[in-house]
């Protein structure tokens, strides 16, 4: 059985800095801050995090902070919004600094996007998704201060979006995906409002993502592909079902997508790797005790060891 | 980045002839960016496809070989761009250069237009007026252009969006919005999976819902626009979504509509779960007729609900039967008799003229008479679909039985152990065998 390859991909992740000119590093730069928070906790869990020198990402991280309203842009100089907000926290809290900020300032930001039907906006154009309340709760989970939404609402609205196979969707009456799924039950267990989940129906929904050659996928007749091995798994294991799946059968399936040479971890075996699916993959990999890994908190999608403030 | 100015001034030379083909040619509908190399085998043949490759289409040879070309009063250097037809193409060895200079071009009109608005709210907006509303459109002229060059070129680029978000909310004139479903229209020809457009198209249809009473019209366009895309691009989450979403704004008699259309369309493409779930979510939405909208339109009323279920159940047997071993015809099967398990199944009373009401264990027989159907078509060869066929019939019984009541759930159970052999199927589909084992009771 293949190995994974953790100092290739250390050495993958850490290079990803330097190839900045490239057009595809180009088209990814509204998303830089999202990019650092998958590659930095890959070293993470792979106990290298150490390769990379905190204040320099400190510094950058809180060049992407708006000190007039409390969000984070993807990058120096964009507009906030709470995909990125999430990620800058993340980051943060990596490497334990949370104190660099203005906790009562961010979290007045991400409480000001909860809408009267208990959704979250995910900036102040208005657009909702049920993506936008997990980085809402996760965030001021961290912070401290859930205290500053009405959870009770955000919960219902949440459950507002489950569909009758036991799935999310973005909104309600939106399709069910793993990715989306993830969201919710995260934001679900974070809040401690699992009760509202009919297990059994959505262990089944989300095992049956497993194909033949191991893998899974993010909903029926889709081909498995890496990043759902940490949405589908995580969500197993926070509604305790991840007995239902073939953990051996994943583990190979992930294995069998690295790239051997130079490191990273691709969507599907032999296509080209990035950082997103690295990320994922080697999560995982540590969500199935994968021997050497950090173990990754299913619901902050943080190493336990951070999660555990 | 290099970072050089002369690379700077080229990068802002090609910029600018970017931005002047597409304010000659407003209705470009499509782009492709394609490496050099390839525009020799661009010239030959017809464009048929959306390949980026296709994209330059047969015309392009008439005019390769000179050196600059006019367009109106358009110069642009023909080694980078190509436009004729209302297509685009944009050599790939640019994109680096175009892309930084955009980039700059937007920020630097982005902040002097926050800039101007800041200003002019502490000034007080009375206060010279004329001269201030001139700056203004310029900086919003300025804003649309660049964000349009930039988002073109990287379509997810959300500031850019935002910025367009900016200038139209502050304009509110409904003819600017045509210019966002022209854009985001553009981006889903080559990109159909961006947020950003889908997000920006849905932002569009809310400010004009916000203003126009009637959106009949619009949302027919936007449900075809999505039926188009999906076309060519599979199982394509966003677009449905949009399509989904629509479903709010749509009249009662609009849904029917939908739901008649997309018909045909899931028969041609019945992998497809996402056109499934849509008509799962139109059919949800006649089923909660208790609570129609004011608007006076007539209720649904119970037997054509009934009708509706149990004509989209004799339908998608059809289907199954027709094409073996489709996940997405089963997933929304399950759908389907949980529908009737819950709302019909237990009523004795048959007030249908076209169906006879059944009662639940009539239901689970016949269910379970075409799963044992499907088990026996299964041929020697072993053949993939007629395995997945096998796994998903008795993954829909084992499913229909958590549905029900557990003495009626026993009983199936019992039936479906006696029907087939498990240790056999748990060899056969290890990938089911540990979801398999525990439900069964
Ligand atoms: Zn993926």
């Amino acid at each position: 059985m293949d190995e994974l390859e953790s100092d290739k991909h250390v050495k993958y992740i850490l290079s990803i800095e330097k190839k900045k000119d490239d057009v595809e590093a180009l088209l990814m730069e509204h998303l830089r801050i999202n990019g650092a928070y998958w590659g930095l906790t890959t070293l993470d869990i792979l106990h290298k995090i150490s390769a990379v020198d905190p204040e320099e990402v400190i510094s950058w991280v809180m060049k992407c902070y708006h000190e007039d309203c409390g969000g984070f842009g993807g990058n120096i100089g964009h507009d906030p919004h709470l995909l990125y907000t999430l990620s800058a926290v993340q980051i943060l809290a990596l490497f334990d600094r949370i104190d660099v900020l203005d906790a009562e300032k961010v979290s007045i930001y991400v409480a000001g996007l909860q809408n009267e039907d208990g959704s979250f906006s995910g900036d102040m154009w208005g657009e909702i998704d049920t993506r936008f309340s997990y980085c809402a709760i996760c965030c001021l989970s961290i912070l401290h201060c859930l205290n500053k939404i009405n959870v009770e609402k955000a919960v219902n609205y949440i459950v507002s979006c489950k569909n009758l196979d036991g799935g999310f969707g973005c909104t309600p009456g939106g399709e069910s995906h793993a990715g989306q799924i993830f969201c919710c039950i995260g934001a679900l267990a974070i809040t401690g409002s699992l009760h509202h989940v009919d297990r059994d129906l959505l262990g089944w929904w989300l095992c049956e993502r497993q194909c033949k050659n191991g893998g899974l996928n993010g909903r029926p007749e889709k081909d498995a592909d890496v990043c759902y091995s940490w949405w589908v798994l995580s969500s197993l294991i926070m509604i305790d079902r991840v007995h239902w799946i073939d953990k051996d059968k994943l583990t190979r399936f992930i294995l069998n997508c690295q790239d051997k040479e130079n490191g990273g971890i691709s969507d599907k075996p032999n296509y080209a790797v990035d950082v997103f699916h690295t990320y994922f993959g080697v999560a995982g990999l540590s969500l199935m005790e994968y021997p050497g890994l950090k173990s990754i908190d299913p619901a902050y999608a943080l190493p336990v060891d951070v999660a555990d403030w | 980045m290099g970072g050089d100015s002369s690379s700077e001034e080229v990068g802002l030379d090609l910029l600018q002839q970017l931005e002047l083909i597409l304010e000659h040619d407003k209705l470009i509908d499509e782009v492709g960016f394609v490496h050099p190399d390839q525009f020799p085998a661009l010239n030959e043949g017809p464009s048929s496809s959306l390949s980026p490759v296709c994209i330059l289409g047969q015309s392009a040879a008439d005019i390769l070989n000179k050196d600059t070309v006019e367009l109106h009063v358009v110069q642009y250097d023909e080694k980078v761009f190509w436009n004729k037809d209302h297509k685009l193409a944009i050599s790939i060895l640019v994109l680096p250069q175009l892309y930084n200079a955009a980039l700059n071009a937007y920020m630097d009109a982005n902040r002097r237009y926050k800039q101007s608005i800041r200003s002019q709210i502490n000034k007080g907006s009375f206060d010279d007026a004329n001269c201030g509303c001139d700056f203004d459109q310029f900086l919003e002229s300025e804003v649309l252009k660049h964000t349009r060059a930039l988002l073109i070129l990287s379509y997810d680029f959300k500031s850019a969006w935002n910025s367009r978000k900016l200038v139209l909310s502050r304009k509110q004139e409904l003819s600017l919005f045509v210019d966002e479903f022209q854009l985001s229209a553009l981006i889903l020809s080559y990109a159909p999976k961006s947020e950003g457009a889908w997000s920006h198209r849905q932002w569009t249809v809310k400010m004009i819902a916000e203003k126009v009473h009637d959106l009949q019209e619009l949302v027919k366009k936007e449900s075809e626009l999505v039926k188009n895309i999906a076309e060519k691009s599979k199982m394509n989450y966003r677009a449905w979504n949009h399509r989904c979403w629509l479903v709010l704004y749509m009249t009662e008699s609009q849904v029917l509509d939908e739901l008649n259309m997309s018909r045909k369309w899931a028969e041609l493409h019945v992998a497809d779960n996402c056109c499934f779930h849509y008509r799962r979510r139109l059919m949800l939405r006649i089923l909660s007729n208790g609570d129609v909208k004011e608007g006076g339109e007539k209720p649904f009323n119970y037997n054509s609900n009934v009708y509706a279920v149990w004509k989209e159940l004799q339908w998608n047997k059809l289907l199954i039967q027709r094409y073996i071993g489709r996940e997405a015809l089963w997933i929304h099967r399950r759908f389907l008799s949980q529908c009737w398990i819950k709302h019909f199944a237990n009523n004795q009373k048959s007030s249908s003229p076209h169906i006879e009401a059944t009662g639940l264990d009539d239901f689970l027989g016949e269910e379970f008479e075409l799963m044992n159907a499907c088990l026996n078509t299964q041929t020697d060869d072993e053949l993939d679909d007629y395995q997945s066929q096998a796994k998903h019939a008795v993954s829909y019984i084992l499913w229909i039985s958590k549905q029900i009541p557990s003495c009626s759930e026993v009983k199936l159970q019992e039936r479906l152990k006696e029907a087939v052999n498990f240790e056999d199927l748990f060899m056969k589909y290890p990938e089911r065998l540990m979801l398999w084992k525990k439900v069964l009771v």
